[in-house]
């Protein structure tokens, strides 16, 4: 099964960028932990390790929540031909024993796969800043604990709706009730919530005891609430296509396409996780300011427009999200083109993130009580969007999982992206200083990006016209 | 103008050279069978002619229109791919709406319920792609080609995954559609079949063309089937490794 999952692993984002993940963790961790003297000056060690707790909680909680998307992922792009998880149809095992392994499976795998680069890195640090082995043994202990608690969640609150959509509701409204009372209302500890963080606080190990019973009783919920399924069910489903095709009808002749992907998208139940999956990494974005200004205490000022051009860099992941979830070969026997497919996805790409994108940009406008920098930062947001988005889908077109990581493409990408987005992010930091100047290198910028933009969108056909849908082969 | 006309076509995939100068001409309203065992060439020289995969070199033309122009062979032909794979979480009846929608199609509704009824499947028509059987997806697959009733079929394994009722069927409306004077061009390993419908056939060996003819033209002896012609042609080629 470990095997699987790194082929897995291979097959959606490459064998170079699987396996270079865990040395980017070592990497990472390293670096964090040697520059930590510094930001423990301006941040006490308590919060540092309640970020920390938080951060590989919404970690577990992502991998445990990608159990289950990856399963949708591998049925679209796989039919009912899904490996391990459908041995319960031709061998004498149930559902829930497979799933039940399937978890422990990615435990162990996350386990090789990130915590041992992760303390290994801070195990490199070690004579650096003045930290014990057992304290970086014990840090990795609690992280994995809690990492363990988050996918734990993840699964049962995934099984849940299978058994009670309303229960379902009322637990995840508990635990924003629970998060509430612990920030802001202050009512419980953090570490009430995130037990393992309680060891810190007074070194007593119950506190990871309770968290490893926390996360097994996770894990026998979400297995006990497991549907069974021997039998492969026949869904029917009313006729929506032509209501969808008319819908879209403002995308021309890529309608049928758009009205396709989305109907897909849908029946699949991965709007959701599309959408949620852009908001999060928009939010991460702004934690990570958060920690530099608060953290690091850093004389930046951030403001709207510097959040705008940043939202261009989350959307190579929901557009790579987009074009990894479906096999489109049976496109090849009726007249569509690559490039009619790129766009057809590049049109829901935009259904899916503007939304939010918008908000977004609204909400720290409303925060930060920069609402007169709205209308350029807008104006920022759409044109990073449009521009990311065109140069990944011009660079990767549909095979952007495995494309994006090759070393070629990177580069090109990061040619083609980096000197506009750090023009306009330099731009919005001089903003306070000397507007009219920093308007000049913004609009510069965000012209050159929109009239690239355009450029590559053109030439989508061009540089597809060779390719057909196979996953495997290239037409050259 | 011939509705196939392949000339001295070679395609490798890295060191394995799959075609060997090809060179065939199929006729308007011939039904013509390209026979070969697995591995043979059929399905590459298949997705070579309808632009599918690029040829190494040597040409090809499907209704005068070169094999360099896939768009424009997939707008008039009707292909048939050797595995079945409607999209997922679309329904029998969406599939064929969407392919309808992309060839723009006039008399959608009337189209439809002509080929639902013809394949028996209207009881799916609701029922998303990813829960047919495999031979309702072959049945899906062959609608999706059909249902612009094109000049010139090429089908790759057209019959496999149907039972011998539908395999009849199909038989009989291929028959109709040569007898309407379109053409029909099939790969296949299943001779039976092949014997009762081709008017031509062509036997495919190592990515070379081992033995051209009408049934009649190849036999060497009274009463010799598609079978014994067959082998004797593949066992009389001499191909390189």
């Amino acid at each position: 099964m470990i095997k699987e999952e790194w082929r897995l692993q291979k097959s959606l984002i490459g064998g170079l960028g699987s396996g270079l993940f865990p040395l980017l963790i070592f990497g990472l961790t390293a670096f964090c932990a040697l520059i930590s003297p510094l930001l423990l000056k301006s941040i006490d060690v308590s919060t540092v390790l309640l970020l920390l707790h938080i951060a590989i909680l919404f970690y577990g909680l992502f991998v445990g929540g990608l159990g289950s998307l990856g399963e949708s992922i591998m049925t679209r792009r796989l039919g009912q031909v899904n490996m391990l998880l459908q041995l319960p149809q031709t061998l004498p095992v149930s559902f829930r024993r497979v799933m039940a392994i399937f978890y422990l499976k990615d435990a162990s795998f996350y386990l090789i796969y990130t915590f041992i680069p992760l303390l290994l890195g801070g195990v490199l640090a070690i004579p650096y800043v003045g930290v014990t082995m057992r304290g970086i043994a014990m840090l990795g202990v609690t992280l994995f604990i809690t990492f363990m608690m988050g996918m734990g969640l993840s699964f049962a609150l995934s099984a849940l709706p299978g058994k009670s959509r309303p229960g379902s509701l009322l637990t995840v409204l508990l635990l924003i009730v629970l998060c509430l009372l612990a920030y802001p209302f202050k009512i419980i500890k953090p570490y009430q919530l995130l037990l393992p963080l309680g060891y810190w606080f007074d070194r007593q190990l119950y506190w990871l005891a309770s968290g490893i019973l926390t996360a097994i009783l996770f894990a026998m919920i979400g297995t006990l609430l497991v549907k069974e399924r021997y039998e492969l069910q026949a869904r029917k489903y009313e006729e929506s296509f032509l209501s969808f095709d008319r819908k879209f009808s403002i995308f021309g002749g890529l309608r049928p396409l758009v009205a396709k992907e989305w109907l897909e998208l849908e029946r699949s139940g991965s709007i959701g996780s599309a959408i949620g999956m852009y908001a999060i990494h928009l939010i991460a974005v702004y934690a990570l300011s958060w920690l530099f200004q608060n953290g690091f205490g850093m004389p930046l000022d951030f403001n709207v427009v510097f959040f705008g051009g940043f939202v261009g860099f989350m959307g190579v992941l929901t557009y790579s999200f987009l074009t990894g979830m479906e096999q489109n070969e049976y496109l090849n026997v009726i007249p569509v083109t690559v490039e009619m497919v790129v766009k057809a996805k590049l049109c829901v790409y935009f259904l899916l993130t503007s939304g939010v994108t918008v908000g977004y940009v609204f909400l720290i406008g409303l925060l930060k009580g920069e609402i007169t920098l709205l209308p350029l930062s807008l104006a920022i947001a759409a044109c990073t969007s449009i521009y990311v988005v065109a140069v990944t889908a011009y660079l990767t077109g549909l095979w952007t999982n495995t494309m994006f990581f090759g070393a070629g493409t990177m580069i090109r990408f990061a040619a083609f992206v980096v000197p506009p987005i750090t023009a306009i992010e330099v731009g919005s930091l001089i903003i306070p200083y000397n507007f009219g100047f920093a308007l000049e290198i913004i609009a510069t910028a965000a012209m050159f990006a929109i009239i690239l933009s355009i450029i590559l969108l053109r030439r989508l056909d061009k540089k597809w016209s060779r390719r057909t849908f196979s996953s495997t082969s290239f037409n050259s | 103008m011939p509705a196939i006309e392949i000339k001295n076509l070679y395609k490798s995939f890295g060191t394995l050279q799959v075609l060997r100068g090809v060179s065939l001409k199929v006729a308007e309203g011939e039904f013509f069978g390209l026979f070969g065992a697995n591995g043979a060439g059929k399905t590459t020289l298949l997705r070579v002619i309808t632009g599918q995969l690029s040829a190494d070199s040597g040409e090809a033309y499907i209704a005068g229109i070169p094999c360099t122009n896939p768009m424009s062979i997939k707008r008039v032909v009707g292909i048939v791919p050797e595995a079945e794979s409607p999209p997922t979480f679309l329904t029998t009846r969406e599939t064929l709406e969407l392919v309808c929608r992309i060839r723009r199609l006039e008399g959608m509704p009337d189209r439809i319920d002509k080929w639902l009824k013809f394949f028996d499947l209207n009881d799916k028509a609701d029922v998303l792609c990813r829960d047919l059987s495999k031979g309702q997806k072959q049945k899906l697959i062959l609608a999706s080609a059909f249902i612009h009733e094109p000049k010139l079929l090429l089908l790759d394994e057209a019959f496999i995954n149907l039972d011998p009722i539908y395999q009849r069927q199909l038989r009989e409306y291929m028959k109709g559609v040569v007898e309407e004077g379109r053409t029909i061009f099939m790969c296949t390993h299943i001779l039976e079949i092949a014997e009762k419908v081709c008017t031509r056939v062509a036997v495919i060996d190592g990515g070379r063309i081992v033995a051209q003819g009408t049934i009649p033209e190849l036999r060497m002896k009274e009463g010799e089937g598609l079978e014994e012609i067959f082998i004797r042609a593949v066992e009389g080629s001499n191909h390189e490794p």
